[in-house]
């Protein structure tokens, strides 16, 4: 199997001079520094002959005290290798300008609008580079680079200004001094997403056409994002998708809190998930101080994930169930009922129900509480025969069946190039877990398989949600029978200041792979944190799938991807 | 007993008109308390047996543990909450919409036959408006909602509520039909379309001499209805309630009620076609003897009003396209096929 080592060579090799620097972290872990003029020709070299099918997201990190920006994009492969490529380009600070790999990769095009409007790094060749997350308004003011002083500015004490714009909406600016306007420091000529007035003109064509809403506001949305359709009768023939609605910031808002306190966020970004988002960045920022976690610590980490798996698995499944059969249907209601055992088993532990802040560097808060495994060993029977029932039951129903099955369908080449993450993934037959592929705490002395899906259509992510339910069961009874005693946190001091360095960490989220990007320059807040959320890779998707299909179809589809905008927006 | 049925009889005879307006003030009075009281019940009962279904309480606090005086809350709820009729509806239509869905109701209440009373040996049947063509008539009553679900859609110039109209429209369209074709089956196999002599001319219950037909209508009954699994013009989950979408207070709460209104009525209808409607052993204790037809009617109405929320807790909801599909290439045909079986059938019952 091909390692980071090998990789490396086989670049400097092909490219001499491209690699400007570099480093191998571990077999699986190459950082490089690729010259930006190289960049596109060294994807294609990876994804060509190296199997780098899979483009995992990128960051963008401002060098205020170099003078200089970096994009670095996360390259993997599906399956063929394990090996993850960090590979950073860097830039001016003065008008950054990156080249767009959005030829190469189809999913690239969401991670560097957003590069683009927080930090301002312009991608040349990048198709539609208009605000993502971000208000049209705060366009320009590149919000994340190191030297934003807020909004409204905090240094000048100076307020924003109301403008009523020509339709008669309010808009919030700071207008640019004529200084700044000379100097050409600020963005007169927003790009602006299309208003909806705006999209009605241009995208209808005939009187048969309207534009209907799936959100901010609808029954169907887990969460604030807009999803406009374009109908004909009851048939969809374009969707607009928009997100942004809940961006809080949190990447911002971690460099400016200590490193201790960042967990606390990162419960927020999916509190269905926070466990294992929890350790997402505690696992990274272990893995800079060079920690070694305890093996019960370890064990504790892995029963309380998979616990939380299982619960997110039940109410993500529950819920799109409603949405096809209406909020009466009974399985629903039993699959919140058999998740609050879950989360009753969590809370005993954790003492939350959903924001658990519980993982730690280098261990975590607590020990298990007396009688956990026996507790334990109730539920999980009765947890598997409830799974195995819903199974057995989905199985045997032939409305079920008609509404589920080729209802948005992804074939495996496409949900790889499409970069889809988790259950829309594997439903589609790509085995790629972060389990297997990224093998972390101590998933690899554990047995289970990873479950895989072969239409790839709504049918097929609900069972593999709900085998998955059962493989996590398998898991956690392996960990209660072996987990050792001993202690629970690292014996190491933990520093308050983080020695300088970078990490990237990747978990198996309940909504797939999760990646955090953690750098720190070695102060007591992180220099920046990056995450590559599961659902933001799966969100991308939608668009494309919801062409005409009906709009019932439309919510099924949206529905069974699963969805977590908060963790989309973060 | 005998002299009071004497004296009515007697007047009946001597003075018919005065006599058919009495009854139809007294009728018009008796059936719209009994359907709209029976309605708040149903809803009541669909909300507690939905919540057993579920695993969960559903309503028990307001009027003790059973949460029995829910519905008078939100009675007064909806009667005070503010009325609001969007600036660019329709007004005229929107505010007529809630008022023909309650004269539907009412329209379909008056010939149907609630029960009966059991005076020495003779069921003597409840019906306001006793027509020779009542099970037509109530079938084309029961269709008027789909006129009112669409003026309710299109008058509010609401995107959600105008696809739900047409999606009610497409929907009764496709399952109108083999649903009068049904009831044309159990009027052939009764010679005659009147219900309460359909009700007696079953000694075997049509629902055991053609079961095609029972299977069908009540499939299409679900679906006039608008329960799931063939709520489109609601469904909640893609058009927000579609045509009651911009609908809010009292006028909401009309629309509401008259589908509990249609559900006890057609729950009635199809205990009257196929179930025997108040047949049943008569109770040999006195008083209850002579209600023993109506309780035997009750019983049949709840064992189907839930079955329907059996229905609703356990199916998926259809897409539009495939309720029509199936109506179009399986209703109607198979329908047809129990016309057949009726025509045939019928002479043996005859």
């Amino acid at each position: 199997m091909t390692i980071a080592s090998e990789v490396l060579s086989s670049i400097q090799s092909a490219f001499p001079g491209a690699v400007l620097d570099s480093r191998v972290e571990s077999d699986r872990r190459l950082w490089a520094t690729i010259d930006s003029n190289k960049i596109l020709d060294v994807c294609k070299h990876l994804s060509s002959k190296h199997n780098f099918d899979h483009y995992s997201g990128s960051a963008g990190v401002d060098w205020i005290a170099r003078k200089e920006m970096e994009v670095v994009e996360i390259m993997a492969s599906h399956g063929a290798h394990q090996v993850v490529a960090m590979l950073k380009i860097k830039t001016p600070r003065e008008n950054p300008s990156v080249k767009s790999l959005t030829g190469l990769y189809w999913n690239a095009n969401w991670y560097e609008r957003e590069i683009w409007e927080m930090f301002g790094i312009n991608f040349e060749g990048h198709p539609e580079l208009y605000p993502l997350l971000l208000s049209d308004e705060l366009m320009g003011a590149w919000p994340w680079r190191k030297d934003y002083k807020g909004y409204p500015d905090l240094t000048t004490g100076e307020r924003a200004v109301e403008i009523t714009t020509p339709d008669g909406y309010t808009q919030y600016r700071i207008p640019p001094t004529p200084a700044e306007v000379e100097a050409g420091t600020v963005v007169l000529e927003r790009p602006k997403y299309p208003s909806f007035r705006e999209r009605e003109e241009l995208e209808i064509k005939s009187d048969s056409e309207m534009i209907m809403h799936l959100g901010p506001q609808h029954a169907m949305v887990p969460g604030p994002f807009l999803l406009d359709i374009l109908v004909e009768g009851e048939r969809v023939k374009k969707a607009f998708l928009d997100v942004g609605y809940i961006h809080k910031g949190i990447e911002k808002i971690m460099e400016n809190r200590t490193w201790l306190q960042g967990i606390t966020y990162t419960d927020r970004m999916c509190y269905v998930a926070s466990l294992s988002n929890n350790e997402c960045y505690c696992g990274a920022v272990e893995k800079i101080l060079g920690l070694e976690v305890p093996q019960r610590a370890q064990y504790i980490r892995v029963i309380l994930e998979e616990l939380s798996r299982i619960q997110s698995h039940l109410i993500g499944t529950g819920e799109f169930l409603t949405l096809v059969a209406g909020v009466g249907y009974a399985p629903w209601q039993y699959m919140i009922m058999d998740r609050e055992k879950i989360i009753s088993l969590i809370e005993s532990v954790t003492g939350a129900r959903l924001t658990h802040t519980f993982v730690r560097f280098g261990g975590v808060r607590n020990d298990l509480p007396e009688g956990f495994a026996e507790q334990c060993k109730k539920v999980l029977p009765y947890m598997k025969s409830r799974t195995e029932e819903f199974i057995e039951l989905f199985a045997q129903d032939p409305i079920y069946s008609l509404r589920m099955e080729n209802i948005g369908s992804i074939p495996a080449e496409t949900a790889k190039r499409m970069g889809c993450a988790g259950r829309v993934l594997r439903a589609a037959g790509v085995a790629y877990d972060m389990r297997k592929e990224d093998p972390i705490l101590v998933y690899p002395e554990l047995d289970f398989k990873v479950v895989t899906g072969t239409r790839g259509d709504s049918a097929d992510r609900i069972d593999v949600t709900l085998r998955e339910i059962l493989e996590s069961i398998h898991i956690i009874e392996q960990c209660l029978d072996r987990i050792p005693s001993g202690p629970i946190k690292t014996e190491a001091k933990i520093p308050k200041k983080v020695p300088a360095g970078e990490a990237y960490y990747r978990v198996e989220d309940p909504r797939g792979e999760m990646g955090m990007y953690v750098i720190s320059d070695g102060g007591d807040k992180p220099y920046r944190v990056k995450v590559r959320g599961p659902f933001y890779a799966t969100f991308q998707t939608l668009t494309p799938l919801l062409e005409g299909v009906y709009i019932a179809d439309a919510v099924a589809i949206a529905g069974s991807m699963d969805g977590c905008p908060s963790e989309a927006d973060r | 007993m005998d002299g009071i049925i004497e004296i009515i009889t007697q007047f009946a005879a001597d003075e018919p008109a005065v006599f058919a307006l009495i009854i139809g003030i007294i009728g018009a009075a008796v059936i719209s308390g009994v359907v709209n009281v029976g309605a708040m019940l149903v809803i009541w009962g669909e909300r507690k047996v939905l919540s057993d279904f579920c695993n969960r309480y559903g309503p028990n606090r307001v009027g003790g543990r059973w949460g029995i005086l829910q519905l008078g809350a939100d009675a007064i709820k909806l009667f005070t909450k503010e009325d609001i009729i969007p600036g660019d509806a329709d007004k005229a239509v929107y505010v007529w919409a809630p008022i023909v869905a309650s004269m539907a109701t009412m329209l379909v209440a008056v010939a149907i036959p609630f029960g009966a009373l059991h005076i020495n040996g003779k069921d003597y049947p409840l019906v306001v408006a006793n027509m020779d063509i009542s099970a037509l008539y109530v079938e084309a009553a029961l269709s008027l909602m789909a006129i009112a679900v669409f003026m309710a859609g299109y008058s509010s110039n609401n995107k959600y509520s105008i696809l739900g109209a047409f999606r009610g429209i497409a929907r009764m369209i496709a399952y109108e039909v083999p649903m009068g074709v049904c009831v044309i089956s159990v009027a052939v196999m009764a010679h005659s379309l009147n219900l309460v002599e359909i009700v007696e001319s079953q000694t075997v219950w049509y629902v055991f001499a053609q079961p095609l037909g029972f299977v069908i209508f009540v499939i299409a009954l679900i679906t006039d209805l608008g329960r799931i699994p063939f709520d489109q013009s609601e469904a909640e989950e893609e058009i927000i309630s579609g045509y009651n979408t911009e609908y809010s207070g009292i006028r909401w709460g009309l629309l509401y009620f008259q589908e509990y209104n249609n559900a006890l009525l057609g729950s009635i209808l199809l205990s009257l076609l196929f179930l025997g409607g108040w047949h049943g052993p008569i109770i040999p204790i006195p008083i209850l003897d002579i209600i023993s037809p109506l309780i035997w009617l009750f019983m049949k109405v709840v064992i189907v009003l839930w079955f329907f929320i059996w229905v609703r807790s356990s199916l998926f909801r259809l897409r539009i396209d495939q309720v029509t599909n199936f109506g179009w290439k399986w209703m109607l045909p198979l329908s047809l096929l129990n016309l057949g079986w009726a025509v045939l059938i019928g002479s043996y019952f005859a």
